[in-house]
């Protein structure tokens, strides 16, 4: 099993260099926590990774694939999702509907099929339908399966979007600032979740603020500044640098 | 085939006076109205009836006009688009500019009836003045007067950099305290008043037709697209491209195929540079 | 999206009801307007997954109409093809305009689209004037109608009703699967279907190809059903009234449209006052269904619904299952 790499990425924005030849290696069954000030390329980094942006210089790889050129399709389809800084859902689907999005790579029929209702779409409509409600259950939403998404309270919207990631059977979750704006006890939640997730054999990459919460659980931090990595490691070694914690966590 | 690029530029001010009160709503709102086209036509059927229903002075008239456009305006923000802005929806303004349009169009035809009717003189001046005929000038110094006033506008007055403000970053604007909901308002109010100069100016070229409202709103819109949107100088190439080809082409071709070429033209520059003659290649947004 | 049993009695219901109407309709020209609600659903159905799905707001679809109609028109009455085989033509032809205007405009942006799908409609105004030998000009083609046990009004009703089914039932099919899923997250979050792996100008794309589809195939119907047609019946207004009845009768769903295309069809014809109105009551109802209830009438009925039965929405904390989760999870990685 092979790692998604960002290999000396650099992206910038007219003037503005947002990263300069940073590298970073998600490999399977990790927790690999991304933390940094705003504007040192964090977002950026995870638009990279996720196919948003192309890199002006550099390579995102994935087994041997270059991934540089490729839309945001192609990664749903090789298995990495992500999740969103902002929960973006589907207002006016139910919360089942919007986990079974997740669930498209998974899609073989093409219009024709699904238009004249062919066994084989009712068989896949089927299976992802259990599986998508085994993973609303797994991240603790099984009481609001069939609530329309735009009445969620802000902590499900997140756990629906983690849920809609897993529906398509990825490698690597990428998750933007997923405890923004949880409770002590839902941070507890997504602890275990992510854990579970480690322990699947996924590559799990956290971009956060919560640095309490990151060194934690992760098993490699990476930090950083001004679009560069300026410390790597162990959660226990990043949290003792001075440069971390002379721009980042303060005294 | 002089008489034809004369005629040609002299509707492509037209449409280019239709971009820019696009480039005026689009600034403050980033929303592409379709009433645009209308409140010139407000301004060309208003002004007929008060020349002639009414007999009223050309500058009363004029005035009259403008004011009916601007409040065509305010109505399109407060109704159309204030409302609308406030939800996450995007395509909302859209369906509700097209349902206003589509109310002031109709409801025109109703009053005004459905066939063109002529537009009065606002100069004394014989009917075989040929080329020099004001309902060639008329349009273009109009087009012209628009350009160059809004061009200091933005740069001598504090409300005209209050919306260049607005159109940098509203979200930046609202928190230095800027009434963004009152300027938007106020932008509005400018581009009804200048579509409705734009039809009074015009009426002669396009005569008092209520469907005016709908052709304006699309050959503005080419205009706006070729020449690049946000651009005030692309307003003008793009509408005088606009008006010369047509006509040109009419010249040449026979009338059957204007909008046919008109969309090609378009279709030409999106393809080559998908942000119009003078405009900014657009960002990214995730 | 799944189908309960007391949802399947409603529609055969329905469907009696419907294959009934040539007898308990009041007179011929309430038949006509039946006839006339069905050739515009068969459009409006295809139109509905562009518009009211992948939220493409396509305002000029009148002009796909006019194609079927005219090529309908054109190889059954000019040719003397035969009127199932000048129908299927006419789709196909619809299709490929469809594909030739989809292909350039889809990458737009909203705005910049609608207004290319209004130039298109002006342009097969433009077309159809201009090519009279091919198309009668301004005079117009007679159009034939379709052969026994088709020629009676009865019977046109009921190839109309079968096709509209048909239709309906594709739509349907579309709208309840993974496509409908995945059409919606096209219109509400482009974003949210790209990271799903949603190939998003391709589903745009296919889409409106049916819609060109279906729209051909309507024009065939309604062609027939006029007899007589001239670039005038084709004006925009007819491409706008389209538009309106799936906005207003609510985006997302297949009944909503349905109902919307019923009423809006038949509102003007029961109320007198409403006609002369024409166009501009549309405007009006389009406004004002835009600012109040976006979603459609269909949406104003569920919130009645809801006032009168509510459910109280609890708050339900969040309580993972890990061994659950873990299951399910190893289960798709093998």
């Amino acid at each position: 099993m092979t790692s998604l790499r960002a290999r000396e990425v650099t992206k910038t924005f007219g003037g503005l260099t947002a990263l300069a030849q940073v590298s970073l290696d998600l490999h399977p069954g990790e927790v690999h926590g991304l933390i940094g000030p705003n504007g040192s390329g964090k977002t950026t980094l995870l638009n990279l990774l996720s196919g948003y942006y192309r890199p002006d210089g550099g390579a995102v790889v994935l087994d041997d694939e270059d991934l540089s050129a490729a839309p945001v399709q192609r990664r749903a389809r090789i298995g990495v999702a992500r999740t969103f800084q902002k929960p973006r859902l589907l207002p006016t689907l139910s919360v089942l509907d919007n986990a079974m999005l997740g669930g498209w790579r998974e899609v073989r029929s093409g219009f024709l099929g699904t238009a004249l209702a062919l066994p084989r779409v009712r068989r896949e409509e089927r299976l992802l339908r259990e599986r998508a409600t085994e993973m609303l259950h797994g991240v603790g939403l099984g009481a609001v399966i069939s609530r329309r998404a735009n009445l969620l309270e802000h902590a499900q919207q997140r756990f629906l979007e983690i849920a809609r990631g897993l529906v398509g059977e990825p490698r690597f979750i990428l998750l933007d600032e997923p405890a923004g704006g949880l409770t002590g006890a839902e941070i507890e939640h997504l602890s275990s979740i992510v854990q579970t997730l480690r322990g699947c054999g996924i590559g799990v990459l956290l971009v956060e603020h919560h640095t309490d919460f990151v060194f934690r659980i992760c098993d490699r931090v990476t930090t950083l500044d001004l679009g560069r990595v300026i410390k790597h490691g162990a959660p226990a070694e990043v949290r003792t640098d001075p440069e971390v914690i002379r721009v980042y966590l303060g005294a | 085939m002089l008489a034809a690029l004369i005629a040609g530029l002299a509707t492509g001010a037209l449409y280019a006076a239709a971009a820019l009160v696009y480039n005026v709503m689009f600034s403050t709102s980033k929303v592409l109205s379709v009433t645009t086209g209308h409140t010139a036509m407000l301004g060309g059927v208003f002004g007929a009836w008060f020349l002639q229903t009414w007999n009223i002075p050309v500058p009363i008239a004029l005035a009259g006009s403008v004011a009916v456009g601007a409040l065509f305006g305010l109505i399109t923000d407060l109704v159309a688009i204030r409302r609308v802005l406030a939800r996450s929806d995007e395509h909302l303004w859209l369906l509700s500019t097209l349902a206003l349009a589509t109310m002031v169009q109709q409801a025109v035809a109703l009053w005004w009836g459905t066939e063109p009717k002529p537009f009065p003189r606002l100069i004394p001046q014989g009917f075989s003045s040929g080329l020099a005929d004001q309902k060639y000038w008329l349009p273009v110094a109009l087009a012209a007067v628009l350009a160059i006033g809004l061009e200091l506008f933005y740069r001598r007055t504090l409300y005209g950099k209050l919306f260049l403000a607005m159109s940098e970053d509203s979200f930046a604007a609202r928190a230095r305290g800027i009434p963004t909901d009152r300027i938007r308002a106020l932008s509005y109010v400018l581009a009804g008043a200048m579509g409705g100069l734009a039809g009074f100016a015009a009426g002669q070229l396009t005569f008092a037709y209520f469907a005016l409202g709908l052709t304006l709103t699309l050959n503005g819109f080419i205009a706006l697209a070729v020449g690049g949107l946000g651009s005030n100088v692309g307003a003008l190439a793009g509408g005088a491209a606009l008006g010369i080809l047509s006509s040109v082409a009419t010249y040449y071709l026979g009338g059957e195929y204007q909008q046919t070429i008109s969309v090609g033209l378009l279709m030409l520059v999106l393809l080559l540079k998908p942000e119009g003659l003078f405009g900014a290649r657009a960002g990214r947004v995730v | 999206m799944s189908v309960s049993l007391r949802r399947q009695v409603a529609l055969v219901a329905a469907g009696c009801a419907l294959a009934t109407v040539p007898w308990w309709a009041g007179d011929m020209y309430q038949l006509h307007l039946a006839q006339l609600i069905g050739a515009y659903w068969v459009l409006i159905a295809g139109l509905n997954l562009v518009v009211g799905f992948s939220g493409q707001l396509s305002v000029g679809h009148v002009g796909l109409l006019a194609i079927g109609a005219y090529t309908f028109a054109i190889l059954a009455g000019t040719h003397g093809l035969h009127p199932a085989l000048a129908t299927a033509c006419a789709g196909g032809v619809g299709a490929l305009c469809g594909l030739l205007l989809g292909l350039p405009s889809l990458r737009l942006p909203g705005f910049y689209f609608a207004m290319a799908t209004l130039a298109f409609a002006l342009i097969v105004s433009e077309i159809i004037l201009a090519q009279s030998d091919l198309t009668g000009g301004g005079v117009g083609l007679a159009v034939p109608g379709f052969p026994a046990p088709f020629d009676t009004p009865q019977g046109t009703y009921w190839l109309i009703l079968l096709v509209a089914a048909v239709v309906t039932w594709l739509t349907w099919n579309v709208a309840r699967f993974m496509w409908g899923r995945g059409l919606i997250a096209i219109r509400d979050s482009v974003v949210t279907a790209q990271a799903a792996g949603v190939p998003v100008f391709r589903a745009k794309l296919i889409v409106f190809v049916f819609s060109g589809l279906t729209a051909g195939v309507a024009g065939s119907l309604f062609g027939s059903l006029q007899s007589y047609v001239t670039p005038d019946t084709f004006i925009f207004e007819l491409g706008l009234f389209f538009f309106v009845c799936i906005i207003i009768g609510g985006r997302g769903g297949i009944l909503g449209p349905l109902v919307g295309t019923s009423i809006l069809t038949a509102l003007p014809e029961l109320v007198a006052p409403l006609a002369k109105l024409g166009t501009f009551f549309y405007g009006l109802l389009l406004l004002v269904v835009v600012l109040l209830v976006p979603e459609g009438i269909g949406r104003l009925f569920e919130l009645a619904l809801e006032r009168l039965r509510p459910r109280k929405v609890e708050s339900a904390p969040v309580r993972p299952d890990l061994e659950r989760l873990s299951a399910a999870i190893r289960k798709g990685q093998r």
